[in-house]
């Protein structure tokens, strides 16, 4: 079933969907596709990395186009997709500068989304036929 | 630095290897130069003043 399914060049539109999904839900793209030991492990993986940098006391940083770097954080903050709106609804993230763990809590939440946004990528060659 | 390196190089060992031997490999030898550089990178810095 995987490999028929990996195999299955998909048409432009259920690739740009597909993406779209394995982006709101880490891993979902994989899952769809049938690599479901992939989907998993990205699913738990990148969901508690940035649960794990809630903890530490990270912050979601603001779209503030005058700070380039804090608007860059912002965009890869929104890569890991479904967490990070679950996360500004329940008004987490507003980040303690003051705790020792400020950075780490940073790192986490800014390496989960980049790293959700290879896992993208991926599904995006796969469903294109390249893996 | 040990929780962040095991996350990424999980993902990283699943996210470019297909057989799972080989992701156990490579994500334990990636575990292990994350590790084995944030250690020889703190070594080097700490003569370093603040």
């Amino acid at each position: 079933m995987r490999a028929a399914a990996a195999q299955r060049t998909q048409t432009s539109s259920l690739t740009y969907l597909l993406c779209a999904v394995a982006w709101f839900v880490p891993g979902a793209g994989h899952l769809w596709l049938g690599r479901r030991q992939k989907g998993i492990v990205f699913l738990v993986a990148l969901t508690l990395m940035f649960v794990f940098g809630l903890w530490l006391e990270g912050r979601l940083f603001p779209f503030d186009m005058e700070q380039p770097l804090v608007a860059l954080s912002a965009i890869a903050d929104l890569g890991v997709g479904c967490p990070y709106f679950i996360a500004r609804l329940m008004g987490v993230g507003r980040g303690d500068v003051v705790a020792i763990t400020y950075e780490y809590g940073n790192t986490f939440i800014i390496a989960a989304g980049l790293l959700n946004m290879l896992v993208v990528l991926d599904v995006f060659d796969i469903a294109k036929g390249r893996k | 630095m040990i929780v962040f390196a095991l996350f990424v190089s999980t993902v990283f060992a699943v996210l470019t290897r297909d057989d799972p031997k080989e992701q156990i490999a490579f994500g334990a030898r990636l575990f292990g130069g994350f590790i084995g550089a944030g250690v020889l990178i703190g070594w080097l810095l700490y003569p370093l003043p603040l």
